[in-house]
């Protein structure tokens, strides 16, 4: 460590300024400037040892050699490196009386001194902050309150001409939320100062050291000098020196703001640079230390209450939030817990997010309340957004980000949405509409900055500059994509658990169907046994007493036969119909025209006396069906046709060929005695049958199989008729789809289509 | 002496409707009746109650599908995989026609399947096709009784 003493410091020299690249505010080294403002004297000295390492200009030699001695006799603080200045008190050199205060950088201890003032005793600027400040800020119920009792507090303190109280947005513009002027002074009140305005490494500055002043911003830098010649400004850091000499650029900005004096109190809450108390003179202005402690008080006093009204705003937000996502959670569980039900809750959806629509997309459905964007913009979001593989995604500018979203600023111009599922395409979204919002600029802040061969220069005005910003909601506060994200969380809890549920049922069902099968088999084998014995003895009573038995008694035995027979043929058509539902499809293109052209073939067969006019068209469809089943289902309608047209002479059926936009099919009318439309819906059902058995035979299974077989090809059946004019059954099966064909192909021997 | 038919059905009235109809058949082999599976397999394999009936085997089984103990596909199984027992015919009688006892059946290598018809009638006829189909008219092993009988 180089030490100086008496006889080096004739031998000193002034310490090189720092090499400043000017073209870029952001690169200027403003810790390390190597000179200090002039209204005060500053030594930097080696910690333990208190040996002089450099020194202001403004020191004159005979006091600088004392001084080493003078501070060593005194007691010390114990300070740590970056730590805030101490005060030392009052201290005595040459006869004149200096406030002095010290504080440690990393390599050096840093004693600053300024001319000291009468002791104002209980007058002191820190006793009457307490008394007339702190009892207004604890009334004061807004935000902007509390920020105009700051403005005005500070303007009390330190009698500057203008103290504005500013908060700095996300993207570090600072708007002006309270002031105190005196006559002559510009009002900012309400304005935003550009966030280039204040570069990155002075924001960071203030994070570090909470006051600033400038006395004077036409003040002459004083230098430093060191002992030793290899010592360079970057080796003194005067981060926390309230004497650091700043900017020459910023005091170009002050000049041309047409402000003298200058000073900051910083706000910080959480670490974070929140705003800036900063006060303004149009004349050159210094304050004494115990009116700069109870600025730096007072600044601290506003974090706090900010802090606290922030924090406690917050925290009734987030509860009123998490209550609404526990009303909306608790609704969906009473349902199926399919997220589409969120739609039906309307003004609980909108209001949790306070959005004016709000949607949820699966995969290619949308359902939506509220105003939204037309369904494809919604989908088209939703995939853009599942793309960026976020779990929550918010937006105020939506179009900035998403340009297709310009298309509907009207209605969303800012989106917050969740996803659901990395599987599938299944997010909620809610939307605001575009509010146009209008900033008063402290100048242009399109130009803040010009460069003038290769100078950087600050602007020149702070004239109110009106810009309309487009194309941006209210923004979502963290407390609500908070919220956001905690309904996702519940939300796949309850989808989660549903599908549990889910997958419970389906084990149940399987194991219903199962029993269902065995319970099928019992009354394939244990009923059909004694139907068999019922007309099986009959039958042998019949053979062996008949001569004995009157006819009364044989007819007796007839209807008892004939009963166990029709209750044998139920049991096969219950088992059949069973059988239907449970047989794999193998499915391919069957030619129908072949197909009726055998079954009317066989009917004719069967009842060889009936004379039945067929009209068959000649155009029949070929299907894309099981081929067992089909003939099953069209034996079924062209049987019924023939038996219920029987009391008709001549009967005719038609056979025709129906096609509509989902697929292909056949219809049978005949001209018999046909239905009332009113039971057409009874008609498809098992053993519903809508004539006396002794009209016409059957068990009333024949159009349940139909309808059946029909949706287990996904087709649909109909039926149409009149009493006495008729029926027309028929039924339409989805159009053979090679592609589908070949992807189902490996399934085939499963299930198949089913 | 003609092989007997080994009828195995645990239902006393399908019991007594099959022997009926085996009667009407006219068939001139004797119908040995057993009530249950294990007792079809002690008699096929000459054991406990049966160890002192004479050697051979029976010309056809006729296998109700539901039997006690043991059911007809364990005893069609067993039938299949005994080597001595290989070669009979075995007819399976069933009130059903599920499917999945039918392939399972013919993939124990039933002879033939045949569900009991509701009406009488019917019965009588399926079961003596049956039995003069597997106890008759079915090609003996050269040499046998029965290839004389087929002339007469």
């Amino acid at each position: 460590m180089p030490i100086a003493t008496t006889a080096t410091i004739a031998e000193s020299r002034v310490i090189e300024p720092p090499q400043v690249d000017l073209s870029s505010c952001d690169l200027e080294p403003i810790r390390v400037p190597g000179s200090i403002q002039p209204h005060g004297r500053l030594l930097v000295l080696e910690p333990e040892s208190l040996a002089l390492v450099a020194w202001s200009e403004n020191w004159p030699d005979a006091h600088l050699n004392a001084m080493p001695a003078l501070l060593g006799a005194r007691r010390m603080p114990v300070l740590l490196p970056g730590g805030s200045p101490v005060s030392l008190g009052t201290v005595e050199v040459g006869g004149e009386l200096f406030d002095a205060s010290a504080h440690r950088s990393e390599r050096h201890l840093i004693v600053e001194f300024e001319a000291a003032l009468p002791p104002a005793g209980n007058e002191a600027p820190i006793y009457t902050l307490g008394r007339v400040f702190l009892p207004q800020l604890q009334e004061a119920d807004t935000l902007v309150r509390l920020a105009a009792l700051a403005a005005r507090e500070m303007k009390r303190l330190t009698g500057f001409g203008r103290c504005l109280v500013y908060r700095f947005d996300e993207a570090g513009h600072g708007e002006v939320l309270a002031e105190e002027i005196e006559p002559g002074y510009d009002s900012y009140i309400g304005h935003h100062f550009p966030a280039s305005d204040i570069p990155q490494q002075a924001r960071a500055l203030y994070l570090v050291n909470h006051f600033r002043l400038i006395a004077d911003a036409n003040y002459q830098p004083v230098r430093l000098r060191a002992a030793d010649a290899a010592l360079t400004a970057s080796d003194i850091d005067l981060s926390q020196a309230q004497l650091r000499s700043v900017s020459p650029i910023h005091l170009e900005y002050m000049r041309n703001m047409g402000t003298l004096a200058s000073m900051s109190v910083s706000i910080v809450i959480d670490g974070r640079l929140w705003g800036l108390i900063s006060c303004h003179d149009h004349a050159p202005r210094f304050l004494d230390t115990g009116t700069r402690l109870a600025c730096e008080h007072l600044g601290q006093l506003l974090s706090l209450q900010i802090q606290s009204k922030e924090t406690n705003g917050e925290v009734a937000e987030r509860l009123e939030l998490r209550q609404l996502t526990l009303q909306i959670v608790s609704h969906l569980a009473e349902s199926d817990a399919t997220l589409q039900h969120l739609v039906s809750e309307a003004s609980l959806m909108l209001r949790v997010m306070r959005a004016t629509g709000a949607a949820v997309v699966l995969d290619d459905e949308v359902w939506s309340v509220g105003d939204v964007p037309e369904r494809a913009q919604v989908q088209d979001l939703a995939s853009w957004i599942a793309g960026l593989g976020v779990e929550v995604y918010d937006s105020d500018a939506l179009a900035a980000h998403f340009a297709p979203a310009e298309a509907f600023a009207g209605t969303a111009a800012g989106v917050l949405a969740i996803s659901i599922s990395q599987v599938h395409r299944h997010l909620i979204l809610w939307f605001r509409p575009e509010i146009v919002r209008t900033v008063r600029w402290a100048g242009d802040p399109h130009k803040p900055m010009s460069a003038h061969g290769g100078r950087m220069h600050p602007r020149l005005s702070f004239t109110s500059w009106v810009e309309h910003i487009r194309g941006r909601s209210l923004p979502w506060s963290a407390a609500e994509a908070g919220a956001a994200s905690e309904l996702r969380q519940a939300l796949i809890g309850v989808v989660l658990r549903r599908a549990e549920e889910l997958a419970a049922v389906a084990t149940e069902l399987g194991r219903a169907n199962k029993e269902l099968e065995a319970f099928s088999y019992t009354v394939s084998h244990d009923l059909r046994a004694p139907m068999r014995h019922i007309a099986g003895y009959v039958d042998l009573v019949a053979q062996t007493e008949g001569r004995q038995l009157s006819e009364r008694a044989h007819r007796y035995l007839g209807h008892v036969k004939d009963a166990a027979a029709f209750a044998g043929q139920m049991v096969d058509a219950l088992l059949d119909f069973s059988r239907m539902g449970r047989a794999a499809l193998k499915q391919r293109p069957v030619d129908t025209a072949s197909l009726v052209d055998g079954l009317v073939r066989e009917l004719t067969r069967l009842e060889p006396q009936r004379a039945i006019e067929w009209q068959i068209d000649a155009a029949l469809p070929t299907l894309y069906a099981d081929p067992l089943l089909l003939q099953v289902a069209v034996r079924n309608l062209l049987a019924n046709a023939v038996k219920y047209s029987r009391t008709r002479h001549p009967a005719r059926i038609a056979v025709r060929a129906v096609h509509d936009a989902l697929g292909d099919g056949l219809e049978v009318q005949d001209n018999g005695v046909g239905f009332q439309m009113k039971y057409a819906d009874k008609l498809f059902g098992v053993f519903q049958r809508l004539h006396q058995a002794e009209e016409f035979e059957g068990t009333g299974i024949g159009l349940a199989n139909v309808k059946r077989i029909v949706e287990r090809h996904g087709g649909t059946v109909r039926a149409v008729g009149e009493v006495d004019a008729g029926a027309c059954f028929g039924f339409i099966l989805p159009r053979w789809d090679p592609e589908q064909a070949a992807a189902a192909a490996p399934a085939a021997n499963g299930e198949g289509h089913a | 002496m003609l092989k007997p038919i080994l009828l195995v059905e645990d239902d006393k009235r399908d019991l007594e409707l099959t022997l009926i109809a085996l009667e009407r058949s006219q068939l001139a082999n004797e119908v040995v009746v057993l009530r249950d599976g294990a007792q079809a397999l002690e008699y096929l394999h000459r054991q406990g109650e049966y160890s002192e009936r004479d050697e051979g085997n029976p010309a056809v089984i006729l296998l109700d599908l539901k039997l006690p103990k043991v059911t007809g596909l364990e005893v069609l199984q067993e039938v299949r995989g005994d080597a001595a027992l290989r070669s009979i015919p075995v007819v399976m009688l069933t009130s059903s026609q599920e499917e999945s006892d039918v392939l399972r059946s013919y993939e124990l290598g039933v002879n033939a399947y045949v569900v009991k018809p509701v009406a009488f009638d019917r019965f009588v006829s399926a079961i003596a096709e049956l039995g003069v189909f597997w106890a008759v008219l079915n090609e003996p092993p050269p040499g046998s009784l029965k290839a004389a009988r087929k002339h007469e």
